[in-house]
């Protein structure tokens, strides 16, 4: 990892949950060194929830942690005592980033605000990410990921068709949060390789989903009108379902008819040429009007097979089809392994375990996970011998003192 | 490039962008937005997504698509048929000046149109290309094909979708828009950068390839894990693991009630007047409280009901209980907390009433986030661009437009 794009950047990662360890995940993906403060008064919310390795709890055997810190280092401190602000303060001044996704003000009065760690590194890349953002009515709000769905549109325009406001599935604005943070990040390094300058970034996970929603905000900014929710369905393209395959067991696959071509493929595949001239199906604008009755005969076809024995035939004849994926879909799935996308990964604690890993591949400087998550406070003594040159016998003074565990 | 600084920080990097749709045009709109040169290149039917709208009154128009204006300010736009040699001439020239090319154009299509990466970065050692592909561009299903639905299925986020549905009838539910498109330009905006700074140290470009499927595949919260940690397959059925956690109705809307940490249950069952059921063992703890979920929904509706959505909000926010409206469109727009965030950018696009964008993902305190010019029309600045900057004489640029291989 000599020379990665991030090699030499170091992050100092006050970051917990989920939207934060992604952004400075990404980081570490891209060769830069993370160091996790992880306060010794409770363990991460991620390292004490169920999934844990063979079902068995303990804060290094939690799938969520290790899933999302892969690369990174982990030093324990007590930020309630007033000496270990201070030592993290030191360790800032050897740092290029310091990140968090506290609620607003928080990291302020921890004592890392930007104004303070300017004093000692003027160049200090910071972001902040929280629910809101730094300032506004909202501020002092309590943020979480699956709240940031609802406030921004994303339930209100998800659901069957007919239907209710649907949920998503996952917590999607906190993985969000956590990618569009690292572009500010990297686009921060890259300004301040250009001009000198560091800077602060206030991030707010609200209008970093909403980003993401334009085609929907438009529709009332343009036309005053809500969008209608439509389950699988497209505004423009038919057939655009995800269909029942073969069996009782909850298999399905998903199909998207986007040109003409295409269309007549799937009539072709399916063994209805006609199909292709059928007064009913012959446009786009034609097979949304009849989808009813389109779907019924998609539905027929892909009822009598497996959903891999359908998406073959289907991509063989040249039409956009993909099998609805679970996570054992994914990790039996002989492809991302192959394509060195999963990874295995040794942790001291769990051992070998399969992770998801870095969905990127780069020429000239190839991204690697550098180690697995790390055990929590297993890297505390390292840092503060090579960061600060401590001693050991400073390093046990201070644990003895509980301002380090 | 070099390793001296510029002051014009992100504005001194030259962005070309091929492909249609959402992804690459996403990605190149956020360097775009941050300062940087970026040059569209269209084939000359247009970008797909001057068809996808929304319109104005709903009448179709290639120069007022809103969410082609939206994805494609800050740009100007050339066209070139890339499946024509004198096509790939063009962007050849675009690419000697170019510091970074983001494309979306399929694997299968990419030795036609001149695209391969490899091809391209022995030619243009300084440059870096970072194509986006729903699936990769090596391995057994390069040339498969997909839209953003294959992608939500094929990374496995469509499968867990909604959560807690209690319809096994009916499939795994995308949600809304193009949030796949969205990722993977995003992740090609930040490789791109990344890699800019290790040509700023170096000179080199390289090659990028960003997967849609993957990037989903690595976002779905602590899903994977449930697999290979612990042999469980999770989908959209089923329970929740915690509560309360529904989307409840108020007076005059929805409202998402959540309140899965014991503080915050705490505080909710004071807010609720300590009712006598909220002691009950059915609802001991937020596990307890995720099996029986059902019966919590309705014990609680009734006085969920009694509120209007925003004094709900604002009540259970002040007893710091992450309660959050279920938003229309129309209310973000009205949201007094966006309004003086100033969110929402003011815009005139030209033959279009004023428009009201979504705006920055992130506040910088150094870096410019501005939409400094209105998307472009088809071809708009091909004569400026390829005769005014990159040589090609004006009687070619005539023949070329003859041939249809410009517009």
């Amino acid at each position: 990892m000599a020379d990665s794009p991030l090699s030499g950047v170091r992050v100092l990662d006050f970051t917990w949950a989920w939207a934060g360890p992604f952004c400075t995940q990404t980081l570490a993906h891209l060769g830069a060194e993370v160091i996790r403060i992880e306060c010794t008064l409770r363990p991460c919310v991620t390292r004490m929830i169920p999934p844990f390795a063979d079902n068995q709890p303990g804060p290094n055997r939690a799938g969520y942690f290790n899933q999302y810190n892969q690369g990174k280092r982990s030093i324990l401190l007590d930020l309630s005592k007033p000496e270990a602000v201070k030592l993290a303060f030191q360790l800032a001044k050897h740092c290029d980033v310091v990140a968090d996704n506290f609620a607003a003000g928080v990291i302020d009065k921890l004592g890392f605000s930007y104004e303070k760690l300017r004093e000692i590194k003027p160049d200090i890349i910071q972001i902040s990410m929280s629910g809101y953002g730094q300032y506004g009515p909202f501020k002092r709000y309590v943020g979480y990921g699956p709240p940031a769905s609802a406030l921004s549109g994303q339930f209100w325009l998800t659901g069957y068709p007919g239907g209710d406001p649907a949920e998503i599935g996952v917590s999607y604005p906190d993985p969000n949060a956590g990618v569009m943070g690292a572009y500010a990040i990297i686009a921060a390094l890259l300004h301040r390789d250009l001009t000198g300058e560091g800077q602060y970034i206030d991030q707010s996970q609200w209008e970093a989903v909403l980003v993401h929603m334009a085609e929907g905000l438009l529709e009332w900014d343009i036309n005053h009108r809500e969008p209608a929710r439509n389950g699988n369905h497209d505004r423009l393209m038919a057939p655009h379902e995800t269909y029942k395959s073969k069996g009782n067991d909850d298999q399905w696959v998903s199909i998207a008819v986007g040109t003409e071509d295409e269309w007549r493929a799937l009539c072709q595949a399916i063994g209805q040429p006609a199909l292709a001239s059928d007064a009913r199906f012959k446009s786009a604008e034609l097979r949304k009007k009849n989808e009813t009755a389109l779907d019924a005969i998609v539905t027929a076809w892909t009822r009598a097979r497996d959903k891999w024995e359908a998406a073959e035939t289907l991509q063989r004849a040249g039409v956009a089809t993909f099998p609805s994926m679970s996570n054992r879909d994914l990790a039996e799935d002989k492809v991302p392994m192959e394509r060195g996308y999963l990874v295995q990964l040794e942790h001291p604690e769990v051992g070998r375990r399969i992770h998801a890993g870095i969905p990127w591949k780069m020429s000239g400087t190839p991204s690697e996970i550098q180690h697995a998550a790390p055990v929590r406070g297993a890297d505390t003594d390292d840092v503060f011998k090579t960061l600060l040159g401590f001693s050991q016998q400073k390093i046990d003074e201070l644990r003895q003192a509980e301002i380090i565990k | 490039m070099s390793t001296a600084k510029d002051p014009r920080g992100i504005g001194a990097l030259r962005v070309v962008e091929c492909g249609q749709g959402v992804s690459a045009a996403f990605g190149a709109k956020m360097i775009a937005d941050l300062g940087a040169e970026v040059i569209k290149v269209e084939p000359p039917g247009g970008d797909l997504t001057r068809r996808r709208g929304p319109f104005p009154n709903d009448k179709p128009d290639p120069e007022k698509s809103g969410l082609f204006v939206y994805l494609n300010t800050n740009k100007r736009a050339v066209t070139a048929d890339l499946g024509k040699p004198e096509g790939r001439e063009l962007l050849g020239r675009l690419l000697e000046k170019a510091d970074i090319l983001i494309h979306n154009v399929p694997p299968y299509e990419r030795a036609n149109q001149g695209l391969d990466s490899a091809a391209l970065c022995a030619k243009h050692p300084g440059l870096i290309v970072a194509s986006i592909s729903m699936y990769g561009d090596r391995g057994p299903r390069a040339n498969w094909r997909g839209y953003e639905l294959n992608a939500s299925n094929a990374g496995g986020w469509a499968y867990l979708s909604p959560g807690a549905s209690p319809y096994p009838e009916l499939p795994p539910l995308k949600p809304f828009g193009a949030q796949c498109d969205f990722q993977g330009g995003a992740h090609a905006a930040l490789t791109s950068l990344a890699a800019m700074r290790y040509k700023l140290r170096t000179g080199k470009g390289q090659a990028i390839d960003v997967c849609e499927q993957e990037a989903i595949a690595a976002m779905l919260e602590m899903n994977f894990m449930h697999w290979t940690y612990a042999g469980r397959e999770t989908s959209r059925l089923g329970s929740r693991a915690l509560g309360p956690w529904f989307l409840a109705d108020c007076q005059d809307g929805k409202i998402f009630v959540l309140a899965v940490e014991e503080h915050q249950w705490q505080g909710l069952v004071k807010l609720m007047g300590n009712p006598e059921w909220a002691s009950e063992e059915i609802f001991k703890d937020r596990m307890s409280r995720a099996q029986n979920m059902d019966a919590l929904k309705a014990l609680m509706s009734e006085w969920i009901s009694q509120w209007k959505v925003t004094d709900l909000y604002k009540a259970a926010q002040e007893a710091r209980i992450p309660f959050a409206p279920v938003n229309t469109m129309q209310q973000m727009y009205e949201s007094d907390h966006l309004q003086e965030r100033k969110y929402f950018v003011e815009f005139d696009q030209p033959g279009m009433s004023k428009l009201k964008l979504p705006g920055a993902p992130s506040q910088y305190g150094k870096i410019k986030w501005a939409l400094r010019r209105p998307a472009p029309r088809l071809g708009q600045h091909s004569e400026e661009v390829f005769c005014g900057e990159f040589g090609v004489p004006r009687d070619q640029l005539a023949k070329l437009k003859q041939s249809g291989v410009v517009v």
